[in-house]
């Protein structure tokens, strides 16, 4: 088995930029207190079933319900519940529950785990991976026959491994995958296949990354139900609208889920998850993190619990002399984390740092550029070839320009991964045109990925226009079009809150 | 830098300026930069604003006038700066009245207009065309980003209809100050002879300031593709498309139809394909679209140069195309686009 290799045109490669992880790893100490959303990843958000004053054990379930699409939340630290209430997490208002910890660092495993995973039944394996968290992985979840995804293990035709970090800050596969890890991967690879066992399975992986390639094809010689593809790291890869159509050369029901066609898609660090629930009956309490970007002094990864807050994990690590904007898992499409006393949730991959660059340039517009990045070549980082590290670019909030009209220039629609025209929709929504015309010219294709506003001259915030005019049009009572697509359950998609 | 900073910050506290105010705001931000930093998603921008891109595009217009200036001397300084001294005032009225910023657009029409004039042009007829262009050809329709035509190309077309006799007969010999009547589009038509192909490249024939000296103008364009300033498409198009023309109608009608090369490099085919149809703001966005452009911009000009009364047929051809370009887009989008049914 050799790995395939498959290209992206559109989209935009992110190449050199400054503040890329480390290559440590550190386990970090139990914080004091963690908060616990009770809904972290996919699936609706979870009742509590412990009140204020109980003790728990790290690993302890504290808030579940069969009955909805979700998956069970647990304690990530042993300690006692102070309070359980609603708070304003990623915007919107969910309950979370906050536990004092007392400093231990052993945790409760799940009932029924086997380090000989083989003499496991599908179904004690779907229960194993339900009961952990690990359900919840995924932009759609993984089926586990509970209701941890919409659609039942039976129903997946294809699983995507996302391998590809395409972002402008990537958590490095070579720390999660060093020390063995690689063999757990592999193991959770086919734990995965035997739960589901109808899915052919598609791993993809960074071009460069040479030596994993081959290991993982060794690894996986023996098998033939696993295709291992290498791809060019271009943003936004990483979604599943654009992997899904490159991999399985089929079309994504843009404004539905992958699992509406029987495809999941998931990351690295997911199957590690299986691996640990399934071999290692380890539920999921821990996160590896990396912190990224110019704002942080040093950048390790990071082994965290669930529920730290994300001041336990920045401390000491982040820059005092400048102000900072702290970002979670993307510069293009991330929140920013502006009450660092919220919680790290099963979501997080990266924490990244970049600093509020407000001081003014002399002659800006004219510096050569050595060390910024711009899709048009009109600065010299332009004649620098990929992975040169001569010249790392610098990454900061600034806006590097005014707004101003658009003059037509396509560069976003050069870069659009799906193939629209921000431009065009732009001038239609900036109109206040909210018509049938914007179904027509696919605005519900959108993935909100920015790279339109990222490449803009004239600094229009493209990428969110076209999502005022979903929004707008959503309002008026259009609905997206299902273009002929077999789904699957789409009204369990619908009933999601 | 420090003394600059102090200089624009005592302006800014005069108030007889307080009208002049979008003129400080444009030199303090050229000068200066922003300050300011991304509202939510995403978190970061690319470093290009249009200024850069619009400094790329004078950047690769620099060769040509530089080689306008070799080859006329101090009156092609002249016209250049009356050209922009004349089109900034009109900019900065409309910034002024309007109440919005300078755009930085100008700064490339204020260079390509003078280029495309005879070296002998009066000053005042200058100054008339760019206003015309910027005003009609730009500000009337809302600004930039929003005109059909060519602001540029509708100045130039404005002062070869309105003074047909200085435009069109009075051209100047490279390097010398002798006037002649014909440039070597129309020695070909009236007399069949064609200049060496070397001396067109060069630039020692005569013909309009800045579209003479050919191989600065493709060392521009070049440069101008590279950076992503300018689509490709046009150019190639347009340029491929009067070869093509040229070279079928030159085997059916040589008296009519001159040969392909000469084509090619004689008038202002080379800077219009590079610097006028690619102005994005007045031709297709769409790829279908600017070959579409591209390729009818070339017929029409080896038609008008050849069967119309006009020796030069570059410039009509653009605004022609111009006017199309909604009209191609709109088209071009049908077809990829089909209408949902709901």
């Amino acid at each position: 088995m050799t790995a395939k290799h498959k290209s992206f045109s559109r989209g935009y490669a992110f190449k050199n930029f400054e503040g890329q992880p480390q290559d440590n790893f550190l386990q970090i100490n139990i914080p004091e207190k963690v908060i616990i959303p009770l809904k972290q990843g996919f699936g609706d958000e979870v009742p509590p079933i412990v009140k204020p004053g109980d003790k728990v054990a790290a690993g302890q379930i504290i808030a579940r319900d069969d009955e909805s699409v979700s998956s069970p939340v647990h304690s990530s630290v042993n300690g006692k519940v102070i309070q359980v209430e609603q708070v304003n997490y990623s915007g919107r208002e969910i309950n979370a529950v906050t536990i004092e910890s007392d400093g231990t660092d052993d945790f409760q495993k799940l009932d029924g785990f086997s380090s000989e995973w083989e003499n496991l039944s599908a179904e004690q394996i779907g229960r194993l991976i339900y009961l952990s968290g690990a359900g919840s992985l995924g932009k759609s979840g993984i089926p586990t026959g509970f209701n941890s995804s919409i659609i039942s293990p039976r129903d997946v035709e294809n699983v995507i491994i996302q391998g590809v970090g395409s972002e402008v800050h990537n958590l490095s596969l070579e720390v999660l995958l060093r020390d063995g890890h690689l063999w757990h991967f592999i193991v959770g690879l086919k734990i995965l296949k035997k739960l589901l066992t109808n899915a052919a399975f598609h791993i993809a992986l960074d071009k460069s990354a040479k030596n994993l390639i081959t290991e993982v094809t060794d690894f996986l010689a023996d098998t033939d139900s696993f295709g291992i593809y290498s791809l060019k790291p271009k943003y936004p890869l990483d979604y599943d609208e654009v992997l899904i159509p490159i991999l399985l050369d089929r079309e994504f029901p843009h404004g539905f889920s992958s699992a509406n066609i029987g495809v999941i898609v998931l990351d690295i660090q997911a199957v590690l998850h299986v691996y640990e629930a399934v071999a290692q009956g380890k539920p999921l309490i821990e996160r590896t993190i990396a912190l990224c970007g110019g704002g942080f002094r040093e950048r390790p990864h990071l082994g965290v619990r669930i529920g730290s807050p994300i001041e336990h994990v920045v401390k000491d690590r982040a820059r005092q002399d400048k102000e900072l904007r702290f970002i979670r898992n993307s510069s293009l499409t991330g929140e920013a984390l502006s009450d660092l006393s919220s919680p790290v949730d099963r979501t997080f991959n990266t924490i990244i740092a970049l600093p509020e660059d407000t001081e003014r340039e002399f002659l800006a517009f004219a510096r050569p550029g050595f060390k910024r990045d711009s899709y048009s070549r009109t600065v010299l980082s332009a004649l620098f070839k990929d992975g040169s590290d001569t010249f790392q670019k610098t990454c900061s909030t600034n806006l590097h320009g005014e707004e101003r009209p658009c003059i037509f220039c396509t560069f976003c629609e050069n870069v659009c991964p799906v193939a629209i025209i921000p431009h065009h929709l732009f001038h239609y929504v900036e109109r206040d045109v909210i018509d049938e015309t914007l179904l027509s010219l696919k605005i519900f294709n959108c993935i909100e990925c920015n790279l339109c506003s990222y490449v803009c001259p004239s600094k229009i915030s493209v990428g969110q226009y076209i999502k005022q005019g979903k929004q707008k049009l959503l309002e008026e009572g259009f609905e997206c079009p299902s273009g002929g697509f077999e789904l699957k359950a789409v009204e369990k998609l619908k009933s999601l809150k | 830098m420090k003394p600059i900073r102090l200089l624009i910050d005592k302006l800014y506290k005069i108030r007889a300026l307080n009208k002049a105010k979008p003129m400080l705001d444009a030199m303090d931000a050229a000068m200066f930069g922003t300050d300011e930093t991304t509202r939510g998603k995403p978190h970061i921008v690319d470093t290009i604003d249009t200024k850069r891109y619009m400094s790329c595009a004078i950047a690769a217009l620099v060769p040509a006038a530089l080689a306008s200036v070799y080859f006329y001397g101090f009156r092609a300084i002249m016209i250049i700066a009356v050209s922009y001294a004349a089109g900034l005032f009109v900019e900065f009225m409309f910034a002024v009245i309007r109440k919005h910023k300078i755009h930085e657009g100008f700064l490339v029409t204020g260079l390509i207009f003078p280029l495309v004039l005879p070296p002998t042009t009066p000053l005042w007829i200058v100054a008339v065309g760019v206003m015309f262009g910027v005003f009609f050809g730009k500000e009337v329709f809302g600004g930039t980003g929003r005109n059909i035509f060519n602001p540029a190309l509708v100045g130039r077309l404005f002062i070869t209809i309105a003074f047909p006799a200085i435009m069109t007969t009075n051209w100047q010999d490279p390097l010398t100050d002798a006037i002649t009547s014909a440039t070597p589009l129309s020695v070909y038509n009236s007399e069949g002879i064609m200049a060496p192909y070397l001396d067109l490249l060069i630039g020692t024939q005569p013909g309009s300031m800045g579209e003479t000296c050919r191989i600065a103008i493709i060392l521009g364009g070049i440069f101008l593709m590279f950076t992503r300033v300018g689509n490709w498409r046009i150019p190639v198009c347009y340029i491929g498309s009067v070869f093509i023309a040229a070279l079928a109608g030159n085997h059916f009608l040589p008296e009519k139809i001159a040969p392909p090369l000469f084509q090619v490099l004689t008038g202002g085919l080379l800077f219009g394909a590079m610097f006028m149809a690619t102005d994005p703001v007045t031709s297709p966005f769409s790829k279908a679209g600017k070959y579409f452009f591209g390729i009818s911009c070339g017929i029409l000009t080896v038609l008008i140069r050849s069967f119309s009364a006009n020796v030069e047929g570059v410039m009509f051809s653009i605004v022609i195309m111009n006017a199309f370009t909604p009209l191609i887009d709109y088209i071009v989008l049908k077809f990829k686009f089909r209408p949902v049914k709901i």
